[in-house]
């Protein structure tokens, strides 16, 4: 497989060598180690037709495209996109189906390389030459990679019957675990963020909303319009290329959807003949009044109108770490309301520490429980308050998984009019969709991450045993990796029960990362717009999107 | 320009809160946020204000003042609100009557609309009559409460449907509520009697056999002081208890309003209304004693000075969540309580 690249490698780059040892680990990794799961066996197919495209992108990019004529243009942008196309229905067989993926993977990253390695070169070629040469090399490339792809295919198997069928649609596509093999468009800052997103370190839905925004700004700082296009027209594809890789880090949330789909109509509309220096400047004070508008200043309403129905001598109730729900009781405790918080948090994020802590420093009350504590922890509740990933149209809250049971213990405890249930919501994070469960929609993330226990300090017996599982999350990506590796010479790790949960037959882990909650549960929605029932959110949805 | 504003009110004679009072005794047909409108429009009558901002303060504080001398604001704040956001609304719109406008024609239009707001308003009654006319049927039975005007509209012009003595054939089982104050006979008798004259079998009945009755009842309709954001209604003290009971024996629970009294307040629950009620008090031997002497105290000072400010039993409210009702007949149609919010966000935004 690595022999087949070159050639291409040659010539579109004038320094082939250093790229190809590079590649040849990639590559060879599948055989290396049979259970070292989707992600290194992914990048194969992906990865040489990504970067070869970064490198044929480039020069192109640098003025070379302009000797090109018209024609040539249009063939190159047309073979661009059938291989686009392909490559990206290669993924999903790869993912979804199997084996006949990989062929179809190889054939459309060969047939793009011979269109576009040729034209950055110099453009001087005609395409004929480099249709000859994709064809030439197709069935190379296939021998090369034959033996693979049968490890692959049993390896996928064996993934999937680590998947709960009932969420089998989720799975998908794993998230990515490293930047190689990102196209050469994304930028830095992207790049930078995806990673952040996937190991939660940007975690929360207007958080990732804001980080996303801010992001696309340095974008749109650093584009410069190619020459032959207009600014309202490439900056939306060069937009798509960030928006991917970062969905391949982690999907992306209904708010971050919202903000992309108002920012690339922000684009469309600019008027083609403005200097590209006047649309940046614009786009990006665009984004500067979204993020105010839309979260910032909206956070504040929220917080203000939200702290109003808290009492003194309240007993407030919240899960996990809502920043919007964190505002509203710091704005309250600043009004010098006196009441108690009550912090339930579960397993594995546990987003309420860093909640208790901030509200703890702040000077409330604050009490942290986990989930199993629910009921104990309901019983003086007087109100709870919730945070939202999303509220859908039918007026359900789509929230971090374990909000419903809150919500539902509430309610149930004693006819439910007592226990107030109040969700803070930017209207940002309103969507048309329509969810009736939260299997149809959902996500699902590293199951990994329930194998890893705390550490606990143990005063007898073993050696610390849990010291090598959290050293393995930090690495996260690379953790697939090295898996084989620490579970071979396992011995020494008995850090967790589930330690080698791949290995043993009928057992399989569900980390959700969502659930429902039925709008009956839900007595109020605070928004930016004033207070609604959970039935006005498409009213509101409508009003706030068409205004 | 602080200085004028805030010496006009007390400058002149006019006082809101006087006007306010007597409008509402003047005309036992008018609601709460009608009178509070009505005289909001006869301030800004009086009062010579020259600039928008001068207006709009005038009318903000003269609201302010009329909300802290009436007891119960509820009624009062759904008219207020939507005069002032009315009149917000069209100082912004563009053209002769926005900023750049003169401002006496500005100032011709808010009365003269204002005065048109308050004539649709008194017709609304008669719009929610012929929409909820056809909810009382031949042969049921409506048990009501309250002195609710809407209410009485409706079922006589259901009673008189067509002339003649009562064309739609219907009994009416009135709670009458036992607390009596100042006034001899209790609310609603009133209306009892106009029933009866129209040939109509009315049974009276207290509340506390509202659960023996409900069994022979077969709708209910009450009226509302205030529709609040959620579909529920703010009403006199026993519509709570009428709408559970209702609710636990599966019949229908309609609410009477207009559409000026829709509310921008979102109670959660009982206790969580923006005004004080002392219903609940919790007293012991000595409280009791205590408060008797204090009472003869105060008694020979100022004897009405306390009542005012502290809702007395006659006027307390409750609050019927909007699971408990089937639909809202008001002037812009029949409503079921979730579309109530969908009004309000029509009028607010």
């Amino acid at each position: 497989m690595a022999n087949p690249v070159d050639p291409a490698l040659t010539s579109s780059v004038s320094a082939s060598q250093p790229p190809a040892p590079e590649m040849q680990p990639a590559v060879q990794q599948p055989p290396q180690g049979a259970s070292a799961s989707k992600p290194a066996k992914q990048q194969p197919p992906k990865q040489p037709a990504k970067g070869k495209d970064g490198a044929a992108a480039a020069p192109a990019a640098s003025g070379d495209g302009a000797a090109l004529t018209p024609a040539e243009l249009k063939k190159k942008a047309k073979a661009e996109k059938a291989a686009r196309r392909a490559r990206e229905r290669a993924e999903r067989d790869t993912t979804g189906g199997g084996a006949p993926g990989g062929p179809g993977g190889q054939h459309a990253a060969s047939a793009k390389k011979g269109a576009s390695g040729p034209g950055g070169a110099g453009g001087k070629d005609s395409a004929a030459a480099a249709q000859q040469k994709g064809q030439k090399q197709q069935p190379r490339r296939g021998s090369a990679q034959a033996t693979p792809q049968v490890g692959a295919a049993e390896l996928k198997k064996k993934q999937e019957e680590k998947n709960v069928s009932v969420f089998g649609h989720l799975y998908g596509q794993q998230r990515r675990t490293t930047i190689a093999g990102a196209g050469k468009e994304v930028h830095p800052a992207v790049l930078a963020l995806g990673l952040q997103m996937r190991d939660y370190v940007v975690c929360g839905s207007s958080a990732r909303c804001v980080a996303t925004l801010l992001a696309f700004k340095r974008v749109i700082e650093a584009y410069t319009t190619p020459l032959g296009t207009s600014l309202a027209r490439h900056l939306t594809t060069h937009l798509s290329h960030q928006i991917t890789y970062l969905s391949t880090c982690r999907p992306l949330s209904i708010s971050q959807g919202n903000a992309i789909r108002a920012l690339k109509l922000a684009i469309s509309s600019i008027d083609p003949s403005v200097p590209e220096a006047t649309a940046k400047s614009s786009l990006c004070d665009f984004i500067d009044s979204f993020i105010r508008e839309k979260i910032t200043v909206a956070d504040q309403v929220i917080a203000g109108s939200a702290a109003q129905k808290i009492q003194d001598g309240d007993v407030i109730v919240t899960f996990a770490g809502s920043s919007i729900v964190k505002q509203t009781l710091l704005t309250a405790h600043k009004q010098g309301k006196q009441f108690r918080v009550s912090i339930i948090d579960s397993r594995p994020l546990f987003e309420g520490k860093n909640l208790a802590r901030t509200l703890a420093n702040a000077g409330l009350d604050v009490q942290y429980s986990l989930m199993n504590g629910i009921s104990h922890a309901i019983k003086d509740a007087t109100k709870v308050f919730l945070g939202a990933h999303a509220m859908t149209s039918n007026g359900r809250l789509y929230s971090r998984v374990g909000t419903a049971l809150v919500a539902m213990s509430a309610k149930e405890r004693a006819g439910g009019v007592e226990v107030p249930v109040i969700v803070c919501c930017e209207t940002v994070k309103f969507t048309d969709r329509v969810a009736l469960d939260s299997i149809v929609v959902n996500e699902i993330a590293d199951a990994d991450e329930l194998v890893t226990i705390e550490p606990v300090q143990q005063l007898t017996g073993l050696p610390d045993p849990a010291a090598p599982a959290p050293a393995e999350t930090k690495k996260g990506g690379k953790a697939a990796a090295s898996a084989p590796v620490e579970s071979s010479t396992a011995s020494q790790s008995t850090a967790s029960p589930l330690e080698d949960w791949k290995e043993s037959a009928n057992l399989q882990l569900l980390n959700i990362m969502y659930d429902v909650t039925p709008a009956e549960y839900v007595d109020m929605v605070v928004t930016e717009m004033g207070s609604l029932p959970p039935s006005a959110v498409p009213i509101v949805h409508r009003m706030s999107t068409n205004l | 320009m602080a200085a004028p504003t805030s010496g006009s009110p007390d400058a002149k004679p006019f006082d809101i809160v006087a006007t306010y009072n007597d409008l509402l005794r003047s005309d036992p047909d008018l609601t709460m946020p009608i009178a509070a409108i009505e005289a909001l429009v006869l301030l800004l009558t009086h009062s010579p204000s020259s600039t928008i901002s001068e207006t709009l303060d005038l009318l903000e504080k003269s609201t302010a003042h009329l909300k802290q001398s009436i007891p119960n604001p509820i009624g009062l704040s759904a008219g207020t609100d939507l005069f002032q956001r009315y009149l917000i609304t069209t100082l912004q719109r563009p053209g002769q009557l926005g900023p750049a406008g003169d401002f006496n024609a500005i100032r011709a239009h808010l009365l003269s609309n204002g005065r048109l707001f308050i004539r649709r308003a008194k017709e609304s009654r008669d719009k929610i009559a012929a929409f909820g006319r056809g909810f009382v049927r031949d042969g049921s039975t409506v048990l009501t409460n309250g002195g609710s005007r809407v209410v009485a509209s409706l079922l006589q012009k259901a009673a008189d449907e067509k002339g003649g003595p009562s064309a739609v054939r219907f009994k009416v089982i009135y709670v009458l509520s036992s607390a009596k104050k100042n006034s001899d006979e209790p609310e609603g008798m009133e209306t009892v009697r106009a029933l009866r004259a129209k040939g109509v079998p009315v049974s009276t009945i207290p509340e506390s056999a509202v659960a023996y009755a409900m069994g022979k009842a077969d709708i209910v309709i009450v009226g509302a002081e205030g529709v609040v954001e959620n579909g529920g209604i703010v009403s006199r003290m026993g519509t709570y208890q009428i709408g559970l009971l209702a609710k636990a024996m599966g019949k229908p629970f309609y609410v009477v309003a207009e559409s000026h009294k829709f509310v921008r307040i979102y109670p959660l629950g009982q206790y969580d209304l923006p005004i004080e009620q002392r219903v609940i008090d919790f007293k012991t031997e000595e409280d009791v004693a205590d408060e008797a002497k204090q009472q003869k105290a105060v008694s020979t000072e100022t004897s009405d000075a306390k009542a005012v400010n502290t809702a007395d039993s006659a006027d307390v409210v409750d609050f019927t969540p909007p699971h408990l009702i089937s639909a809202l007949i008001t002037d812009s149609g029949v409503l079921t309580p979730s579309a109530v919010s969908e009004e309000l966000i029509k009028i607010w935004f």
